[in-house]
């Protein structure tokens, strides 16, 4: 046990606090304050190699550690679930290279770092929501040069992220787009929400928590300001919907949270539960007070 | 200068380093009048057009345009976004090859509304139905309007960028050799199609060709380039029944007889 905890105090010595150095984290934070005095536009950094694969969130883990302080209270969830592999490795690391107390609770947490969900549960002030991004760019399938995209950013040129919604009617009758759903930010920029679902979308308006953006592959941050407007894209006769699926969890029998379906028998049979592990915690243990 | 006028250049020039692409090129253009700008491969017409387009910048010169509320723009002064709104708006641009001007993997009824789109639409039906209606103008049947542009024919992605741009009801459109790369029946009913829609909207349209027999058909009056110079202008008929310059006089006696 002695040995141990001599080994962790070593390795708290080799990394500066939260990995990165002083400077990097510097850096970071600067990008950070540009981008949320210009919400939802994409500022550049100059995104470091992380030690761990592109696509596990190293943009996400680069906010985090500038943003960390020792007496944060870290979350770490991955499509809203805790106890999952990448969620469980970045909450590891931080463990170790920040030694900050890490909860499973929303409504503990002072910073939450995700992957794909918004939390059910309300944030609130003084609690930071940093996403992982893997393309910050709403634009890119639809436009593939850079210099082109940025350009219509600058110019409000939004014409053609409408032309997708189009093709989405005119293809499936409604609009397809199910994650990731263009949002128009501050009433200005479009910006990309992350391949979050859309039935998060209407939670990042007015949120009274900071919500940071990285990608650390793109090298990009971007952010929303507390209590900013934010509007999915839609058309007159076509409104924006959020929608999940029409069940209950079979777990703790919310019927307002975002589901998950898991096939669970060989035959097909499928459950749905909570995609939101700690939301679903709670409303089981709610639910277990009432009967008492 | 004219008050009627609707769209005016003078003196343009571009040069790219030593060589010339056009040089001192003046060209005025009346409110529903067609002009060809004809020459060799070579000459500085599509630089021409690009330069008064907008899409590239001019070296010497000035460009006019009179809007649509009468004020009267200068496009090497005005900003960027000005540029590109008026671009989207006042302006259209037909490239010689459908899939410069087309998004290819995108419907032909959201070619069409992309630019309804771009300066506001946003009533999917109200943005569908004109799609449909332009679909009818340029003769493709409606039925085809959530097929891809790469499933058309060359004529048909042709016709169907030339109903991409003249959805937003542009006062003045710039074509790059139109019918370049079209067989020569398709060509004919594109042409009449451009004659009947440009007469019927009362469209200006810029035409830049290397071929006599479009802009005999479709322009007012013409003018002859060589080497980046005008070397002659006039009515259409005028300079084509009784060219003056040596150079035109052979470019309409090298065209074949049938």
């Amino acid at each position: 046990m002695n040995e141990m905890s001599k080994n962790e105090n070593l390795d708290i010595q080799i990394y500066n606090f939260a990995y990165l150095d002083e400077n990097t984290k510097r850096m970071i934070r600067r990008a950070l304050l540009k981008a949320l005095c210009i919400p939802g536009y994409q500022v550049p950094f100059s995104s470091r190699e992380m030690p761990m694969p592109y696509g596990w969130g190293t943009g996400g883990i680069q906010v985090t550690s500038a943003c960390l302080i020792p007496k944060d209270i870290l979350k770490v969830i991955d499509q809203g679930a805790d106890d999952t592999t990448n969620a469980v490795s970045i909450r590891k690391f931080f463990q170790k290279t920040a030694n900050v107390a890490v909860t499973e609770k929303t409504s503990d947490a002072s910073l939450i770092q995700t992957r794909h969900r918004i939390p059910e549960t309300k944030l609130k002030e003084k609690q930071i929501l940093v996403y992982q991004v893997p393309i910050p760019e709403p634009l890119r399938f639809l436009e593939p040069r850079e210099t082109e995209t940025r350009k219509m950013h600058a110019l409000s040129e939004y014409g053609l992220m409408y032309v997708k919604l189009y093709e989405d009617i005119a293809k499936h009758g409604h609009i397809e787009t199910a994650y990731a759903y263009p949002i128009k930010t501050n009433g200005n920029y479009v910006t990309d929400p992350s391949p979050i679902p859309k039935f998060d979308n209407p939670k990042m308006n007015n949120s009274p928590a900071i919500q940071l953006f990285g990608a650390g592959r793109e090298q990009r941050i971007y952010a929303i300001p507390p209590y900013t407007n934010v509007k999915s894209l839609d058309f007159e006769d076509y409104p924006f919907e959020a929608m999940k699926a029409n069940f209950k969890c079979s777990i703790c029998g919310s019927s307002d949270s975002y589901l998950d379906e898991i096939i669970v028998s060989d035959d097909g049979k499928r459950s749905y539960i909570c995609s939101d592990t700690d939301y679903c915690k709670e409303q089981t243990k709610l639910n277990s007070k009432k009967e008492d | 200068m004219k008050q009627n006028f609707l769209f005016q250049a003078s003196n343009i020039s571009k040069y790219y380093g030593q060589n010339i692409g056009c040089k001192n090129v003046s060209l005025d253009i009346n409110p529903g009048e067609v002009l060809g700008i004809v020459g060799e491969s070579g000459s500085g017409k599509s630089t021409l057009l690009n330069c008064i387009y907008g899409n590239l910048e001019v070296d010497e010169g000035d460009i006019f345009l009179n809007d649509k509320s009468k004020t009267i723009l200068n496009f090497t002064k005005i900003s960027e976004p000005k540029l590109r709104l008026i671009q989207r708006s006042d302006l259209a641009f037909v490239h010689q090859n459908p899939r410069d001007g087309l998004r290819m993997n995108i419907s032909a009824g959201g070619n069409i509304g992309e630019r309804l789109m771009a300066i506001g639409h946003r009533n999917y039906g109200e943005i569908r139905e004109i799609a449909a209606n332009w679909l009818e103008k340029v003769e493709i049947d409606v039925n085809r309007i959530d097929d891809k542009p790469s499933t058309f024919s060359g004529g048909m992605q042709q016709r169907l960028q030339i109903a991409r741009n003249l959805v937003t009801r542009p006062r003045l459109i710039f074509m790059d050799e139109p019918t370049g790369g079209l067989d020569v029946s398709v060509q004919a009913k594109i042409l009449d199609l451009l004659r009947n829609l440009v007469r019927e909207l009362g469209i200006a349209a810029v035409i830049v060709t290397h071929d006599l027999a479009v802009v005999r058909l479709l322009a007012d009056r013409i003018i002859v380039m060589q080497n980046g110079n005008v070397i002659e202008a006039g009515l259409c008929d005028q300079v084509l029944d009784d060219p003056q310059h040596k150079y035109s006089q052979l470019l309409v006696s090298s065209v074949l007889q049938v």
